[in-house]
């Protein structure tokens, strides 16, 4: 029985890693290499002259060619890095900062309706992008956002939302109730009461939830690719832009860039571990 | 106490206000726009509304795209919940006891799910690619006649799936690991005192007890799939008959086709879907939280 156990789950383990590893892989080669018919796995320090062998020439040229521009893209890969970057953030700042203080008057003071509403802030979630996209779309043409980091920036704020009103409600509703009264009592208002004493307290449930709001801006596609399909790109829309493009799929440099891509996603994945669960159900299971 | 009253409830509507507010208005806005332009021939790019009554609601339920479609969600939801489930199910038994490195091996296991699926299904086309990728010169060296998982039409679907299975296994394991590890050791213990076979310990015990969180895995996953939009886009494009789905039908229609109006009446009918799922949704978080409440 436990070997049984130890084989399914090793056998998982590399099945699933293995994607990641010829990512990794693939990102040393040149293109000839990637498509080579002859699989190239191992990876070796000088030119190789037999195409039939499993070792390539170990290459950093893919990384260097991340700031090139690639036929049908109008920036390279680190232009659009920045895009995602400066969008994932202020979207993640500016959900996290909304949905806190939403999530501190759901938990605290009684809202009329507060369960339904709730709910219908969850059920946001639910929507499909594409269902919604266009009269958004009419929206921004009509505001002048179309292709601007400003309306990625709001529109995943909104999307946002529910995550962060749900996972912070959550984490604020462990919050004992003490804590502020007794720093009523000691003369603080409401307000400096929750920035003082309930704000330092929620830190490490902000954190968590300013993880997944970035996380799921970060990989964002549907509302990416029809609102922003020039000007302001995301990573995403511009990895999926260059398929068909004339010069062949650019795979070393889509893998060094798709693991420079995921490498912060990686980092935070580890970083949250133990919450995990809490951050991809909405809080609706806590560990 | 009257005038402390109103303003801890001015105070609750100055904190919840400006959510609820954006969430209306990027809700409410499209839906009414959505119905309003359901009814009309709107296009794309320019040109006066005209009416045309329920024309695009009666080809949204005529024509065989839009049933095909929704047939092939159905398809993937299903199938995509149940392998992932089951997959995911088996491997949170095989982490349910402790062991030195656990933390890792879990870690490692759950970074598929939080990656791009954009970025991620464009990849896997390298992977599964029928001529040079390594997936097929793995099985003719093991002897087999690989397929052509990306271009054969009665393989492409199931690519799609086995990417979308890679992703998200692990959401489903982690799920089914919390449900198992809430299970009380005593009441193992007692099942070993009245000598319950494995079989009837799994049947009876671990799998009742999973089940409120394992409903709530499902509810979430299908959700997401139904939605599914990112991964066929990656593969196999909007317009391709063996693939196409809900959302990249409506992607092809509006933003291909330019049929504003078309488009809406079938996001109308695909609102009404999402909709009763959700009231699904909700009611059942609801009971699985008062329930914890009362444990």
């Amino acid at each position: 029985m436990k070997l049984v156990r130890w084989f399914v789950l090793l056998a998982y383990l590399a099945l699933a890693a293995a994607p990641l590893a010829w990512m990794a892989l693939s990102s040393l080669k040149r293109r000839d290499d990637t498509i080579a018919p002859h699989a190239k796995f191992l990876p070796a320090s000088s030119a190789v002259d037999d195409s039939a062998s499993p070792w390539f020439e170990a290459t950093l040229a893919a990384y260097r060619d991340l700031g090139a521009v690639h036929a049908g893209a109008q920036e390279s890969f680190l232009g659009h890095l920045g895009s995602s970057v400066v969008i994932g953030l202020l979207s993640t700042v500016a959900s996290v900062a909304l949905g806190t203080c939403c999530a501190y008057g759901f938990s605290r003071f009684r809202v009329p309706g507060a369960k339904d509403w709730l709910f219908f802030v969850l059920s946001t979630r639910f929507l499909p992008p594409l269902a919604v996209v266009v009269p958004v779309l009419i929206m921004y043409r009509a505001l002048d956002l179309q292709g601007t980091h400003l309306g990625l920036i709001v529109l995943y704020t909104v999307f946002n939302l529910s995550l962060a009103v749900w996972l912070m409600k959550g984490f604020l509703d462990e919050i004992p109730r003490a804590f502020e009264e007794a720093a009523l009592v000691d003369g603080y208002s409401r307000g400096q009461a929750f920035l003082r004493v309930v704000l330092p307290e929620a830190r490490t449930g902000m954190a968590v939830t300013a993880v997944f709001c970035l996380i799921s801006a970060w990989n964002e596609y549907g509302f990416a690719m029809t609102l922003n399909s020039s000007g302001a790109v995301t990573v995403p829309a511009y990895f999926a832009g260059l398929q068909g493009n004339i010069e062949g799929m650019p795979w070393p440099q889509i893998a060094a860039g798709a693991l420079v891509f995921v490498a912060p996603i990686t980092v935070f994945t580890v970083l949250v571990r133990k919450s995990l669960l809490r951050g991809m159900t909405f809080g609706t299971i806590k560990q | 106490m009257n005038s402390s009253a109103q303003t801890g409830r001015g105070l609750a509507w100055a904190l919840v206000g400006p959510t609820l507010a954006l969430l209306v208005a990027f809700n409410i806005f499209p839906l009414v726009y959505n119905i309003v332009s359901s009814f009309t021939n709107a296009e794309l790019i320019g040109g006066a509304w005209r009416s045309v009554g329920g024309a695009n609601y009666a080809r949204v339920f005529e024509d065989e795209l839009f049933a095909g479609a929704l047939r092939r969600t159905a398809l993937f939801v299903v199938c995509a919940v149940s392998v992932e489930l089951a997959l995911g199910f088996v491997l949170a038994l095989t982490l349910q006891r402790d062991f030195k490195g656990k933390q890792v091996v879990l870690t490692t296991l759950l970074i598929p799910m939080m990656l791009s699926p954009a970025v991620m299904g464009l990849y896997w086309n390298l992977v599964l690619n029928g001529n040079y990728g390594v997936v097929n010169q793995a099985l003719s060296a093991l002897g087999f006649d690989p397929p052509q998982w990306l271009t054969d039409r009665d393989y492409k679907f199931w690519s799609i799936l086995l990417i979308d299975v890679w992703m998200w296994t692990p959401f489903m394991m982690l799920i089914a690991l919390a449900g198992l590890n809430s299970i009380p050791t005593s009441i193992y213990e007692a099942a070993q005192i009245d000598r319950a076979s494995p079989w009837k310990v799994f049947t009876r015990i671990t799998l009742p007890m999973c089940a409120p969180v394992l409903g709530l895995a499902v509810l979430f996953r299908a959700t997401d799939a139904l939605k599914q939009f990112d991964l066929v886009m990656a593969v196999t494009g909007p317009n391709d008959a063996a693939t196409q789905t809900l959302s990249t039908l409506l992607y092809q229609v509006v933003f291909r086709d330019g049929s504003v109006g078309l488009g809406a009446a079938f996001s109308c009918v695909i609102l009404v879907l999402v909709i009763a799922l959700a009231t699904v949704f909700t009611r059942y978080i609801d009971r699985v939280q008062s329930k914890d409440v009362n444990a």
